[in-house]
């Protein structure tokens, strides 16, 4: 039917003479609203393009056929979303899509980014440290590419900022699997031992959570957290350029993953308080993970090859680890300040305070 | 292995030090190459560049490293894709580093003010492709990471060349999302969504899905992006239109790459596939008859909806264009399916 108010109607009223169907051509609710892309340092970004319906996130989604948020539902569309993350709280953060639009920005190239010319050849026992450290970040990086992997594909895409943000993750920890791999064969070396890690029997790991947030503290949290610090302090044990470079790029990225985890925390621990409780839980995991290296994910752990590798590395050769071991304790006492001041951030803080955090956490802190 | 001979030097109490006296191979350089850099591929030189027809390893062990003493490595879950031919692709290296070095940006690399001031008939028809193949891109992010954690850290060169898949995606997705809402279009009708379901259940195998995602509905999705990109009506529809078919193009070369690679090496294989398309292309007529795509098509191509007559005659050409490449696409594969097209497809061939 023709309506006075209906911006279309001339171009239906001839489409329906011709027999085309035209249901298509129906005014939306931001019919006319153009969007100014050069309003803004960085172009037209996602979290600027959103307005009326597309910018509702639902509380609760019942969408079950993968349709994009604002889109409109069509009748007889089969449910193909076999979605477990349905809840925004389980999920949400207030800043995914800009994480996601910061990552876009700030990819780079391993092949061409990294000056691997400045690599020259290294004595016997620095080039083995390096390259059993790169073999353990080789290993580790990607359990944060596949399991995010799994995880996109369980959230309902009217939480597709969350999802863009971990699409972007993914694409990172691929990079850093082949830059650390890259500098493990380019130097004259080769690729070492891997880690003995046997959590697949018990579950607890990163890959076996069966919840995101729980997924999310232990890998972005803790995990991660633990090796944002070491590549922050990259210049320690870095012997050229070339591995500046890598520890600075990687460390920024690593920066953002971090930062996921962190706001979806403070989200979560804000919107559902009844789960506090249960957060605080996953952080004595994390904790426990982080005194003893139980993880696996972090390759300043006592008992790890990457361990001795970084003492070598620290101290400058095998004949000065135990100068390079003082320097490594003080590279974990960073990683348990960080995690304290993560934790903090994330709205947990309370924990420090009333005597629930690991007390090993203080004892680094007084001791180191 | 080789065991190397550790340089005689007084124990260190406190650390295990026997991780420096074992390696697969020692002395690996790679090449780096002035214009290209460091690549995946100039990597996989000596030990490290035999890729085992099975890899045994269902941790996330790489490739030329070795278990500590006494350990065979315990299973993490997942890896259950454990044969080459499940995932392999000889290309996937050099994809990976052509995706990296061809990456772009949808907030910066196209001029979006440049599509201003468009017939509100048309805007609505893009606004509304713009929205299938937004959703086309977030199913096929769906269907893509599910598989991630299922392929061995053997064949780390697939994984990381999906990696890329998934971004790309990713930035079909916000980009058409963009398009949609850059001018007030809005988004518009979901999917009609059989495809979809298809995608998504296929979990025969990854060479199954490979075929129905990349081949069957990738070669689709290419066509339409170079459609777009030929008539489009401004420059920012033309760009997004090249863009995305530049980086559909090798998701698709991996999968020719990789699905020849799986026919060759499993008997039976390539049969199973010519009966199982031909089922696939019937799932896809339920989309096709939906008309609200192809009129919207129509509406582009024609410049509005008066000229929409002779835009359904270049939709026309562009589904015939669409399988006779997706039916070329197959024969270099080595699956002859031309027989076996479904009655639908035909019919597209010969309109």
């Amino acid at each position: 039917m023709v309506t006075a108010n209906d911006p279309f109607a001339t171009y239906k009223e001839y489409g329906k003479e011709q027999g085309y169907d035209l249901r298509w051509l129906e005014r939306r609710d931001v019919w006319g609203q153009q969007l100014d892309s050069t309003a803004k340092k960085g172009g037209l970004l996602l979290q600027d393009v959103d307005s009326g319906v597309a910018a509702e996130v639902p509380d609760e989604s019942r969408n079950l056929t993968g349709r994009t948020r604002g889109s409109i539902p069509r009748t007889g569309v089969p449910r193909v979303g076999n979605y477990s993350v349905r809840t925004k709280a389980d999920i949400w953060l207030r800043n995914g899509a800009e994480l996601y639009e910061e990552a876009v920005a700030r990819q780079w190239a391993s092949a061409t980014d990294i000056p691997w010319h400045t690599i020259k050849p290294l004595p016997d026992d620095i080039e083995r440290a390096e390259c059993q450290l790169a073999t353990f970040i080789t290993e580790v990086e990607f359990v944060a590419g596949d399991v995010p992997g799994k995880w996109i594909s369980a959230v309902t895409p009217d939480y597709y900022e969350p999802r863009m943000y971990l699409i972007s993750q993914v694409m990172d920890e691929a990079r850093h699997l082949d830059v650390f791999r890259k500098r493990a064969l380019v130097n004259g070396g080769g690729l070492m031992r891997r880690t003995g890690n046997t959590q697949g029997v018990v579950g607890g790991n990163i890959d076996s959570a069966r919840d995101f947030t729980e997924m999310s503290a232990r890998l972005h949290i803790s995990g991660e957290g633990s090796v944002l610090t070491l590549f922050r302090m990259g210049e320690l044990m870095a012997y050229n350029d070339a591995e500046k470079h890598i520890y600075r790029l990687c460390a920024q990225d690593e920066s953002r993953h971090v930062a996921f985890g962190v706001m979806h925390l403070q989200y979560l621990g804000s919107i559902e308080t009844d789960r506090r409780e249960e957060i605080q839980s996953y952080l004595d995991e994390a904790e426990r993970a982080l005194v003893t290296g139980a993880s696996g994910q972090n390759p300043a752990a006592r008992g790890l090859a990457s361990n001795a590798a970084l003492a070598v590395l620290l101290g400058g050769g095998d004949d000065k680890v135990d100068e390079g071991m003082k320097t490594l304790l003080a590279v974990r006492q960073r990683q348990v300040k960080e995690y304290v001041q993560r934790v903090r951030v994330a709205g947990f803080g309370e924990r420090f305070e009333n005597g629930r955090a690991n007390p090993m956490l203080e004892q680094y802190l007084k001791v180191y | 292995m080789v065991q190397e001979r550790q340089q005689e030097r007084p124990p260190l109490p406190s650390l295990d030090m026997s991780w420096k006296t074992q390696t697969i191979q020692w002395g690996t350089r790679a090449p780096v190459h002035k214009d290209g850099g460091l690549t995946l591929e100039a990597i996989n030189t000596g030990a490290y560049a035999e890729i085992p027809d099975y890899w045994e390893d269902r941790t996330r062990m790489p490739r030329g490293a070795f278990n500590p003493p006494g350990s065979s490595g315990v299973a993490i879950g997942g890896y259950y894709l454990r044969h080459k031919s499940d995932l392999w692709a000889d290309n996937a290296a050099e994809l990976y580093e052509e995706a990296i070095s061809r990456r772009w940006s949808s907030a910066e690399s196209i001029p979006w003010e440049k599509c201003r001031g468009l017939p509100d008939d048309v805007e609505m028809a893009i606004a509304q492709v713009s929205t299938e193949l937004s959703q086309q891109a977030s199913i096929e992010i769906e269907v893509v990471s599910s598989w991630l954690q299922q392929m061995s850290y053997g064949y780390h060169e697939v994984k990381v060349f999906l990696a890329t898949e998934n971004f790309d995606a990713g930035r079909h997705f916000e980009v058409f999302r963009k398009r949609a809402l850059v001018n007030g279009g809005g988004l518009g009708l979901e999917s009609p969504g059989q495809v979809n379901r298809m995608l998504l259940e296929s979990r025969a195998g990854w060479t199954e899905t490979s075929l129905l995602v990349h081949i069957l509905r990738g070669v689709f999705t290419r066509t339409v992006y170079r459609y777009l990109a030929a008539y489009a009506p401004t420059e920012v529809e033309m760009l997004i239109g090249r863009r995305a078919a530049q980086d559909k193009t090798r998701h698709i070369a991996y999968a020719m790459q990789h699905i020849k690679y799986a026919v060759n090496h499993v008997p039976g294989q390539g049969r199973a596939f010519n009966a199982g398309l031909t089922q696939a292309e019937l799932v896809a007529a339920r989309d096709d008859a939906d008309p609200v795509l192809w009129e919207c098509l129509a509406c582009i191509f024609g410049g509005g909806v008066r000229g929409m007559d002779a835009g359904m005659k270049v939709v026309a050409r562009l589904r015939r264009t669409y399988v006779e490449d997706y039916l070329q696409r197959l024969a270099w594969i080595g699956i002859d399916h031309r027989a076996a097209l479904s009655p639908e497809y035909v019919r597209l061939l010969e309109a």
